[in-house]
C-alpha cells in the first residue's frame, strides 16, 4: 500500500518544489502565479472563513450526490428492466447531458431563487448520468446463467432484479459512484460561480475580483482535496459493506 | 416420473429460418432412475433438458413431470448447469440455500440440512467462503448441493462435470452416485463422455443430430454400487461400443 503510493507522492512533492523554485527564481508576481508557500500562508491566515466556505460547498456536494444516488439506482433498474422504457428514457437522459450545466445554472437560479435548491440541482445533473450508465451496465452484465438459475427457481422479474441483477451490479455501481463523487464537486462549484454567497466557488470568484490569487488557489487546492477524500470514502464504503466487490473490479465505464 | 411424449422443438433463427432442434422424442424416466443422454454437439441434448426444466416451451408434443404438464419451472425439478453459476456475492452456505430462500420455502431446518449436505460433499468448513475462494471442482460441488437441498424428485444435470479436469471429474462422478442413491431422485444427465454415461446410468439415451432424435436407448446392466473397476468388464465395453457405433454411424457419413 505504502510502497505503491510512494512514486505518486514523490511526483507531487517534486511538482510543488519545482513550482516554488520557478516562482522565486523567475520573480513571478504573486497575483499572476503565487508560490505554494504563499498559498499556504493565505489559507492559514483566513482558515475559519475557508472552513465555512468548505462546509457550504460540501453541503451542496453531499445533497447533490445523495440525490443522484437516490434517483439513479431506481432509474437504472427501470431502464434495465424493459427495452421499451430504456428506448423511451435514454434519449431524454442524453439530452440532459448535452446541455452545458454552466448554461443551465443562471436560468435555474432565476427560476428557483438564489438558494441551495438550484445549486443542488446543478450538482445532481452533473453527477447522476455516469451513475445511471454504470448501474445499467452492471444490471445488464449479469451472466445469462445466473438469470436462468433464477428462472429455474421460479423467480419473477422483480425478484430477478432485486435478488440477482442488483447484487451483481454492485461493483459497477461503485465504479459509477466514484466518478459521480468527483463530478459532484465540479457541479457544486459551477453552481456557486453563478449564484451563491458562500462556498469555495464563490470564494474563488470574489478573490480573483480583488486579485487575491493566493486565496483563490487555496480554494482550488481545498476542492481537489475534497474530491480525493470523497473518492477514497466511496472506495472504503465499498470495501467495508461489500468486501466481495472491491476485488471483483469491473471495467469502469468512462 | 418424467414423461416425454412425441416432443418437438423448433427455434426461429435470427434470419427467420426455422431450425428443428428436436423431433419426435419420446422417453419415460422412472422414479429414482438415472438416465444419461449422450450425442454429438448440436443434437439437442441441452434443449431436451431445458424443456423438462420448463425453461423453454415445447413446440409440439407434451412434457410432464410427476404427472403434471410442464409449462413453467417446477418445484419438483432442480437443475445443475455446466458452469457452477454461483452468486459471487454470497458465501457457500447462502449459495446453497439461495433457491429455497428465493422460492420462500426455507424453513427452520434449511441451514442445518445445508450444512449436512455440504459435509457429505466434503465441503465442511467452507460454509463461509466466497465462491472465488474455491477451486472449480469445489464450486461445482456447491452447485450440486444447491440442487439437492431443494429435495427435487427430478434432478437435471447439463454436463455438470464438463468444465472440470479429468481427475476431478472421475472423483465427482462416484461422489454423485453415492449422494444420488441416498436421495432417490430421478436423474437426467447430459454428457459428452460415453464412459461417464455408462458408468453412471441405468439407461443411456443416444441422440443423433439435425434434427435431434433418439437413435438408441442402451440398458446398462452393471450392478450397483458402481466403480471404475467395472470399466474392465465385458458388459461395460459392449455398452460403450454399441453407443459409439450408433453415434459414429449417424454422424460420420454426413460429414464425409
Amino acid at each position: 500500500m505504502l510502497r505503491s503510493a510512494l512514486p505518486g507522492l514523490v511526483t507531487v512533492v517534486l511538482f510543488f518544489v519545482g513550482w516554488e523554485g520557478a516562482v522565486r527564481g523567475f520573480g513571478i508576481r504573486e497575483f499572476i502565479l503565487p508560490a505554494p508557500s504563499a498559498i499556504l500562508n493565505a489559507a492559514i491566515a483566513i482558515w475559519p472563513t475557508l472552513l465555512n466556505h468548505t462546509l457550504s460547498t460540501l453541503t451542496t456536494v453531499m445533497l447533490g450526490f445523495g440525490a443522484s444516488v437516490l434517483v439513479s439506482l431506481p432509474l437504472a433498474m427501470i431502464i434495465a428492466a424493459s427495452p421499451v422504457i430504456s428506448a423511451a428514457i435514454y434519449p431524454v437522459l442524453v439530452i440532459t447531458q448535452s446541455i452545458p450545466k454552466v448554461a443551465l445554472a443562471p436560468i435555474l437560479i432565476i427560476a428557483l431563487g438564489a438558494n441551495e435548491v438550484p445549486r443542488v440541482i446543478v450538482t445532481f445533473l452533473v453527477a447522476f448520468f455516469p451513475l445511471v450508465v454504470a448501474a445499467v451496465a452492471g444490471l445488464l452484465a449479469t451472466p445469462p446463467e445466473l438469470i436462468e438459475l433464477g428462472r429455474a427457481c421460479r423467480a419473477g422479474r422483480f425478484q430477478q432484479m432485486i435478488r440477482i441483477r442488483l447484487p451483481f451490479a454492485v461493483p459497477f455501481v461503485f465504479g459509477g459512484l466514484k466518478v459521480a463523487a468527483a463530478l459532484s464537486v465540479v457541479g457544486a462549484v459551477v453552481a456557486e460561480f453563478v449564484g451563491a454567497d458562500a462556498g469555495l466557488g464563490y470564494l474563488i470568484q470574489t478573490s480573483m475580483a480583488f486579485f487575491r490569487t493566493p486565496l483563490a488557489f487555496a480554494a482550488v487546492v481545498t476542492l481537489a482535496i475534497m474530491g480525493m477524500v470523497l473518492f477514497v470514502v466511496v472506495g472504503l464504503v465499498e470495501r467495508i459493506l461489500f468486501p466481495w466487490s472491491s476485488s471483483a473490479t469491473p471495467v469502469t465505464p468512462a | 416420473m418424467i414423461r416425454l411424449d412425441a416432443v418437438g422443438k423448433v427455434f426461429a433463427g435470427r434470419d427467420g429460418s426455422r431450425v428443428t432442434a428436436l423431433e419426435e422424442v419420446s422417453l419415460d424416466v422412472a422414479p429414482g432412475e438415472f438416465v444419461a443422454i449422450v450425442g454429438a454437439s448440436g443434437c439437442g441434448k441441452s434443449t431436451l433438458l431445458r424443456l423438462v426444466a420448463g425453461l423453454v416451451p415445447v413446440t409440439t408434443g407434451r412434457v410432464s413431470v410427476a404427472g403434471k404438464m410442464v409449462d413453467e419451472p417446477s418445484a419438483e425439478t432442480a437443475m445443475v448447469f455446466q458452469a457452477p453459476t454461483l452468486l459471487p456475492w454470497a458465501d457457500v452456505l447462502r449459495n446453497v440455500t439461495f433457491p429455497l430462500r428465493l422460492m420462500g420455502r426455507a424453513g427452520g431446518d434449511t441451514e442445518a440440512r445445508a450444512r449436512a449436505l455440504l459435509a457429505t460433499a466434503g465441503l465442511a468448513g467452507f460454509e463461509t467462503k466466497l465462491p472465488r475462494e474455491l477451486s472449480g471442482g469445489m464450486q461445482q460441488r456447491v452447485a450440486i448441493c444447491r440442487a439437492l437441498l431443494q429435495q427435487p424428485r427430478v434432478l437435471l444435470m447439463d454436463e455438470p462435470f464438463g468444465a472440470l479436469d479429468a481427475l476431478t471429474r472421475e472423483e465427482m462422478s462416484l461422489e454423485l452416485l453415492r449422494i444420488w442413491q441416498e436421495t432417490g431422485a430421478a436423474v437426467l444427465f447430459v454428457t459428452h463422455s460415453i464412459s461417464e454415461a455408462v458408468l453412471l446410468a441405468d439407461r443411456v439415451v443416444v441422440m443423433s443430430p439435425r434434427p435431434g432424435r433418439i437413435a438408441d436407448i442402451v440398458e446398462i446392466a452393471l450392478p450397483r454400487p458402481r466403480g471404475f473397476e467395472q470399466e474392465g468388464e465385458p458388459a461395460f465395453h459392449a455398452a460403450a461400443q454399441r453407443i459409439r457405433a450408433t453415434i459414429y454411424n449417424r454422424a460420420v457419413p454426413h460429414a464425409a
